[in-house]
């Protein structure tokens, strides 16, 4: 009857009588029937496996839109940063004046803070406007004036990735300072009137103390508003008028500065423009290179 | 696709895993160095300026 197996497979299993059935070496589940390779059936999970597939690559372009170009941005940001304050520590100028000529595409030459977003919103602002100077920082428009000039200084920026300095331009309100490093001087700019505050500015907002110098521009100015959004095709928001073909000569110009970017968020639609006025310059003042003017305080 | 690839993978379960993540990582790596920056510029996110 009963047996014990003491050697070979099996080894020290009880095995009862089994008849004339073979002892199996161990307990085998049952293996399933294969299917049959069903073409059908292989041609819808491939199909399904692929939409999976994409829908991942999609979400990871997300990811790389707004998350990763973003990284890559801040080191281009700060490798020009540090170019740029090398320079200015480099080539002073015995004159203190400043000097925009011989800038190459994707040269850093000023610096932009909006105190309103912080303290330590501050990006270095690069010539031109390729897709490979706007990875580095706002990029300002060639044919424009430069800062402190007379004319439109003009500068566009990411508003989705890629350091995003514009993100949040839809939110300066009118006076809010815009203060331009460059290797000299500081300019600061104050956003004009919006289109609904222009009536009765005089007597209204302007008499804050912050909007000093800031008013309803007259003449040739008076459709300039502090926030528009318009066309990409509308070339003119960087004009010297904004919105005009007219361009009164040099000295009849006003020092305006314009910021441009994408509208509305994650689109390129339209374009989100805010218009600013210079009002006050000061120089740098070599004795005292930690003076920093007071426009960088107003951060409420 | 996916269960094709797995099938095709040499060694034992230890390598098969190790060979695995490496080609995730690698067709991750491909797309955000090479696919994404190459076709960012196509889609309609990232235009900032106006055109004269």
């Amino acid at each position: 009857m009963g047996t014990v197996e003491h050697i070979g497979r099996g080894a020290g299993r009880i095995s009862g009588d089994l008849g004339d059935l073979i002892p199996s070496p161990r307990p085998r589940a049952r293996v399933p029937a294969v299917p049959k390779k069903d073409p059908v059936r292989t041609a819808v999970r491939t199909f399904g496996e692929v939409l999976i597939t994409l829908g991942l690559v999609v979400l990871l372009f997300v990811v790389y839109e707004v998350y990763w170009t973003d990284v890559v941005s801040a080191g281009k940001q700060r490798d020009a940063t540090a170019s740029l304050d090398d320079r200015w520590a480099k080539d002073a100028d015995p004159q203190r004046q400043d000097h925009f000529s011989g800038l190459g595409e994707g040269d850093g030459f000023a610096k932009m803070y909006i105190p309103a977003f912080g303290a330590d919103y501050q990006f270095t602002i690069v010539e031109g406007t390729t897709a490979a100077s706007l990875e580095i920082g706002p990029g300002h428009y060639t044919h424009t004036a430069y800062p402190g000039e007379p004319g439109n200084f003009s500068v566009a920026g990411h508003r989705v990735g890629k350091g995003a300095p514009f993100n949040d331009i839809n939110l300066i309100n009118s006076c809010d300072a815009i203060v331009v490093e460059t290797s000299n001087n500081w300019f600061v700019y104050r956003a004009l009137p919006k289109e609904e505050e222009k009536a009765g500015w005089a007597e209204g907002k302007g008499t804050d103390a912050r909007c000093k110098g800031v008013s309803v521009l007259g003449g040739a100015y008076s459709e300039v508003i502090g926030q528009q959004i318009v066309r990409p095709s509308n070339g003119s928001v960087v004009a010297p008028v904004p919105g005009s073909d007219t361009v009164p000569s040099v000295g009849e110009q006003a020092a305006l500065m314009t910021l441009t970017t994408c509208h509305p968020r994650f689109s390129d639609k339209e374009r989100l423009i805010v218009h600013a006025v210079l009002v006050r310059q000061e120089p740098k003042d070599p004795a005292k290179p930690d003076h920093t003017p007071p426009e960088l305080k107003e951060t409420a | 696709m996916y269960g094709w690839i797995w099938n095709h993978l040499p060694g034992p379960m230890a390598v098969r895993i190790a060979l695995a993540l490496a080609l995730a990582v690698g067709v991750v790596a491909l797309l955000m160095f090479v696919v994404f920056p190459w076709a960012e510029p196509l889609l309609p996110f990232n235009n900032v300026t106006t055109t004269q």
